[in-house]
């Protein structure tokens, strides 16, 4: 089965014909979209993490056919007009990545908690963030980034 | 190549319709991260998924039922589960427990009925919805019944589940007076699956046990009630002792099986520990009455 | 910014070594734009997919590819026969020519690649290869590395070493053994050591075989033009890749361009060729691109790490002193010898540890196996060695009712004195790396071990390491007009920050800020040659190199500042001595640096007076629970100090540090491959499981001994392995001290722990 479906992509409507046997990874590589990439494959390391209706899935288990009609977004729709998002300048002011691969889907999951909840616990943090492996195991500074990102919006929203 | 065809009824009705047939490759979707598993590793070679998530809005709810109790849509997702406000306040068992299940991802599109029916013995939250005495609304064409959790396994990754036949609910009696607890072990990594899981729903009159559910999974072949170990806790006043005998018993009459998270003479020393542990923790923390 | 001066002396002020500089592609990491070999693809190109082996040791009777070509979207379906073909000596290898880019003849490993479809799209591809049929005469495997040291299997009938590397050149063709290697070495006279000795222990540590699992599987992109071959490829050895190809088509280095983009982590498992070859000569064969991506599960039958069988026997006198120790060390080298007799060599030199011993005796031996091949992983076999000498440096101490930490005071090396190789220790900070952990710990205060279910532990450990030597960096700076510099060198930056670093020393050498400094990805048309990004080895050596390129370009701008009649002085902006010389924004600087440093191959008792350039050092301590009913261990402290030199970049270093570290940690306590009939029976993550944000102890703290290394860039060294050293035996150790068990055999599961447990208590677990 091949069907044409239509979907927002970081707020920009497309559309393209899908075949049953590709993933949204897949879909998303051939809008030239690559920040969301496939490492294990079965939905446990979180490299593939996207958002679709504004809650992130797994992109290596979510079928590209169910895209059609969602609003999908990707760590590439994060930035604004040049500016990277809060969470993103706090990964790299804490250092909180190696080899880079895990780290858009880290990033995705942090901007999701962050916008659940306002100042997260260490706990919270972790629980959040189980389902995301880093190999280079930058775990500490992730969390650092992390926290320091909390703060620094709270910090703006008080200003 | 896969291929299959991909269906979007948007009534259950028509949904069940689709079902109705003997064909194994025809099979219902929902959250779709165990059945893509399946299909990426060739195991499963659908010819047509039945996407149910598009049915009426109704089969995604949570609501409190009459009699006090709880009747949660089988389409309703593992996250809405973790956060609805009625469920954290009748069964805090819940909320306590979702935060380490699986992880956000599979809990954002994962559901209730898909979760119970996948047969998968090494879930986390079918233990917890027998221990707080569940009923699967179960529904194909021709009519509807209900069965107890702790019944629909047969097997390892086998339900009794009829072809074509779909869980369209899990009902919940009252939790008034029942405190329960959810111990999760891993022995590898923190966010691996569970080893053992055991889940224990007491009701306490006076300081005695008047009832209870004891539930291991993980470690078993299926999800399984031990109700030798209910039966020992009854009329029993909580303390040490007795559940030093539960957790006791419960190790004698388990049935562990080995496989890659350790040897089942290891898990039946677990199931021992966690039961007893479980049973503290209820003393513990439980409102008790 | 604007380009300041140049020509700082290197007494004064360092702002650029030093600073920590964030990495210099941070912004492409954290948009998800950072390109990786992933990303690309080419007009034409075909995708192809592997058919391996199912049995682990074999003829190979007949291969059934009809079927496969018939199907869908399928161009070729290739085997080793039609590679051998096209390519009349088809096998590669660092240390041997050993492994056949397809299967020849035999199959050797449970999932060794036999045959391989190239289709227009990876779908096709692999439903192609369902279809391959494969027939195999079984032959009987062997999988224990002690067993195949005399097993009558042989997995290669014939040894055929490379003659790549000047210090395996000794390395002869044998027939009738899997002994790829054995190394030895012999100082002082251990018999009459262990005669006199007040006390021998004897002890076996076994590790187990894992994988490097990068997030990134590995991907090769082979794309043909004429007469030349262009490789895009996940790899840490760009410059051996190069030669290696051309070397296995008999062509020119120069007609073969490698390329590497970011790479998605490494670890050990991207050096050498992994894929290269194969998509090499399929591009060859099919005359288009064609690229191979590995699914996570293909990684664990590509490389490994080497599980190994240590047994050490260690004298001790009256006093404690370590008077004599043997070591026998069992490699296992899986089917192909990829790096592993180098491993076997090189870690063997310092197998008795970072101890003052009289009498040593080594052997160390590289084995053949009906396993996945093993070779580097992040350590180069030290924490394999550490965990065996560490952990009985514990039980000795523990015997001889001496506290652990004063036991090793009492052994260490110090400066000045020979190490087992004979070559004399210098730069190594190895007791103020011991005491870093000792006083962080607090080692001198009461610890308190608990009652009831959950007992307390503690234990330290220290490791060290000769670096990879002998090994050539050569590095290229330009310094355009405006006074821009970039940086070409072929080291692979795979998360270790090596651009970063380089780009300081470069900014620092030539006194303009880093983020000036561009550095070049590895494209072996233009960036010179490396040896390759491992071993810890890029700081100092592709440092050094890179420092004198810098230092070229330097004097090189000096003297163009000579011609342009400008007055001799400390420092010019190199913009305006552009601007003087040619008249306006014009010309360009190249400075070129190259570094091999000294080394002298061991004699036949394994002494040389130079065996490594530098010594790299790290410590662990730990504190941890042992829950006494499930055997579950928490870690729930961890301290890591490592000598690094002068780190050039200290926030890199210390997340080097605890990434090593945990890293370490997860082939500790849960990562292990298991097989079934040589099959690998967890090559996912679903059962392969590496440590997740919860699993890292909740206190980890790391900390870099003031030093300095001699000969170092500014006083670096290499760090990326230091903190793996002491991991697994001061786990061990603090389970011992927590509950009187010793484990032996890594992983340290909580079903171990609990038998042991029980063991000790008479109240054995059945089996």
């Amino acid at each position: 089965m091949r069907q044409h479906i239509s979907f927002n992509l970081n707020g920009r409507p497309v559309s393209m014909d899908v075949g049953a046997h590709e993933d949204a990874v897949d879909v998303l590589r051939r809008r030239n979209l690559f920040g969301a990439r496939e490492s294990c494959g079965q939905g446990l390391c979180g490299c593939c993490t996207i958002k679709v209706d504004g809650v992130p899935v797994s992109g290596c288990l979510t079928l590209g056919l169910k895209l059609d009609g969602a609003e999908v977004e990707t760590v590439e729709g994060l930035e604004r007009e040049g500016v990277l998002d809060i969470v993103q300048q706090a990964f790299i002011d804490a250092g909180a990545f190696q080899c880079g691969f895990c780290t858009p889907g880290f990033v995705m999951m942090a901007s999701d908690l962050l916008a659940r909840v306002e100042a997260p616990t260490d706990e919270q943090i972790k629980d959040h963030l189980a389902g995301n492996l880093c190999r280079c195991a930058a775990y500490p500074e992730i969390i650092a980034a992390v926290r320091a990102a909390a703060e620094k919006r709270s910090a703006h929203a008080q200003v | 190549m896969l291929d299959f065809e991909l269906r979007r009824p948007t009534s259950l009705e028509d949904a069940l319709a689709m079902l109705d047939t003997d064909d194994p490759s025809v099979r219902p979707w929902s959250g779709g991260t165990a059945l893509m598993l399946m299909m990426k590793s060739g195991v499963f070679e659908p010819s047509v998924l039945v996407d149910l998530t598009g049915v009426e809005e109704e089969h995604a709810s949570i609501r409190r039922l009459e009699d006090g109790g709880t009747s949660i849509g089988a389409l309703a997702t593992l996250a809405s589960l973790q956060f609805d406000p009625h469920l954290a306040s009748e069964a805090p068992v819940l909320g306590q427990a979702l935060p380490r299940l699986a992880n956000v991802r599979v809990r954002n599109v994962a559901r209730v009925g898909g979760c119970l029916a996948h047969g998968d013995p090494h879930m986390d939250l079918p233990p917890i919805l027998a221990c707080l005495r569940g009923l699967v609304v179960a529904r194909k064409a021709d009519g509807e019944r209900r069965i107890a959790v702790e019944q629909l396994f047969a097997g390892y990754y086998e339900t009794v589940l009829d072809p074509g036949e779909i869980i369209t609910a899990v009902e919940l009696p009252t939790q008034t007076g029942w405190d329960s607890v959810y111990r999760k072990t891993t022995v590898r990594t923190h966010h691996d699956w569970p080893t053992v899981g055991v889940a224990i729903s007491l009701r306490r009159e006076a300081g005695l046990i008047v009832e209870s559910r004891v539930i291991v999974s993980a470690a078993t072949e299926k999800l399984t009630r031990l109700e030798a170990v209910e039966n020992l806790l009854a009329g029993q006043p909580s303390n040490a002792a007795l559940f030093t005998r539960a957790g006791r018993t419960a190790a004698e009459l388990v049935e562990t099986i080995d496989d890659a998270q350790g040897s089942a003479s290891y898990k039946r020393v677990l199931v021992g520990v966690e039961v007893r542990r479980a049973l503290s923790q209820i003393l513990e923390e439980g409102s008790g009455s | 910014m604007s380009v300041e001066t140049m020509n700082r002396n290197e007494g004064k002020n360092q702002p650029e070594v030093g600073r920590d500089v964030p990495r210099l592609e941070s912004r492409r990491k954290v948009t998800g734009r950072a390109d990786y070999v992933h990303n690309l693809s080419v007009p034409g190109m075909l995708h192809a997919k592997v058919f391996r082996s199912t049995v682990p040791h074999g003829r190979i009777l007949s291969i059934d590819t009809s079927e496969a070509l018939d199907a869908p979207g399928v161009h070729y379906v290739l085997t080793g026969e039609d590679i051998r073909a096209m390519f009349p000596h088809p096998y590669y290898g660092p240390a041997f020519h050993d492994q056949p880019v397809l299967a020849l003849d035999k199959v050797r490993y449970v999932g060794e690649p036999v045959a391989v479809v190239l289709a227009e799209d990876p779908f096709a591809a692999a439903d192609a290869v369902q279809m391959i049929v494969a027939d195999y005469e079984e032959l009987e495997p062997v999988y224990d590395e002690v067993e195949a040291v005399t097993s009558p299997v042989v997995v290669h009938d014939v040894l055929k070493p490379a003659g790549t590397f000047p210090d395996l050149k000794h390395l002869h063709g044998k027939r009738d053994t899997n002994v790829a290697l054995d190394y030895q070495l012999r100082r002082g006279d251990c018999d009459a050591a262990f005669s006199a000795a007040a006390h021998v222990f004897e002890h076996e540590f076994r590790s187990q075989p894992v994988m490097h699992v990068p997030l990134e599987p590995m991907v090769s992109l082979a794309v043909p033009d004429h007469d030349r071959l262009t490789i895009h490829t996940a790899s840490q050895s760009p410059s051996f890749v190069r030669m290696e190809i051309a070397r296995l088509l008999g062509w020119p280095e120069n007609r073969v361009r490698v390329m590497v983009p970011h790479l998605g982590g490494g670890f050990g498992a991207k050096l050498y060729i992994k894929l290269e070859a194969l998509v090499a000569c399929a591009a060859l064969i099919a005359r288009a691109p064609v690229k191979l991506s590995l699914t996570m599960e293909e990684q664990f039958y590509t490389i490994t790490k080497h599980a190994s069988t240590f047994r050490i026997k260690t004298g001790v006198d009256a006093d404690g002193r370590i008077t004599a120790r043997r070591c026998e060390v069992y490699w296992n080298g899986g089917a192909y010898a990829d790096i592993g007799p180098r491993v076997t060599q090189k870690s063997g030199f310092t197998a008795p540890g970072p101890y003052d011993i009289e009498n040593v005796s080594i052997d160390s031996y590289a084995l053949y196996t009906n396993r996945p091949p093993a070779g580097a992983l992040r350590g180069f076999g030290i924490p394999q060695l550490v965990w065996a000498y560490e952990s009985q440096a514990d039980i000795i101490a523990r015997e001889l009712g001496q506290d652990p930490v004063e036991f090793r005071r009492r052994n260490l090396l110090r400066n000045g004195r020979p190490q087992a190789t004979g070559t004399i220790m210098e730069s190594a900070a190895i007791h103020e790396v011991l005491e870093t952990v000792v006083e962080r710990l607090e080692w001198a205060k009461p610890f308190d071990r608990g009652s009831g279910p959950v007992r307390r532990g503690r234990a330290i450990a220290i490791g060290f390491k000769a670096s990879i030597a002998p090994t050539t960096s050569v590095a290229i700076v330009t310094v355009a007009a405006d006074g821009s510099a970039s940086l070409s060198i072929s080291t692979v930056d795979m998360g270790q920050g090596s651009d970063t670093a380089m780009a300081q020393i470069v900014a620092e050498t030539l006194g303009i800020p880093t983020e000036e400094v561009t550095v070049v990805h590895p494209d072996t048309d233009t960036t010179p040659y490396d040896m390759a990004t491992l071993g810890s080895r890029s700081t100092f050596h592709t440092g050094n190199a890179v420092k004198r390129a810098a230092e070229d370009a330097r004097e090189r701008l000096a003297r163009l500042a000579e011609e342009a009649g400008m007055p001799a002085q400390d420092s010019y902006a190199p913009a305006e001595v552009f601007r003087k010389r040619y008249g306006m924004q014009a010309g360009t600087v190249t400075g070129t640096g190259s570094y091999i440093p000294e080394y002298r191959s061991p004699d036949e008792d394994g002494q040389s007076p130079k065996v490594t350039p530098y010594w790299m050092i790290g410590a662990t301590g730990v504190e941890l629970e042992v829950d006494t009913e499930t055997g579950h261990v928490h870690v729930t402290r961890m301290v890591n100090a490592v000598d690094c030199g002068t780190p050039l970049n200290p926030k890199i270093v210390e997340a080097q540090i605890s990434g090593a570290a945990i890293m370490q940690f997860g082939f500790t306590m849960s990562e292990e491959m298991h097989f079934d009939a040589g099959q690998v029976t967890n090559a996912s993550f679903a059962d392969y499981k590496i440590p997740g944000i919860h699993d890292i102890p909740p206190l980890m703290d790391e900390y870099i001994v003031d030093a300095v290394q001699s000969g170092g860039p500014f006083g670096a060294k290499g760090v990326g392995e230091s903190a793996t050293f002491g991991v697994s035996p001061s786990i061990a150790g603090a389970i011992e001290d927590a509950v009187g068990v010793r484990l032996t055999e890594l992983p340290l599961t909580p079903e171990k722990v609990l038998r042991a447990i029980r063991a000790a208590a008479g109240d054995p677990l059945e089996d």
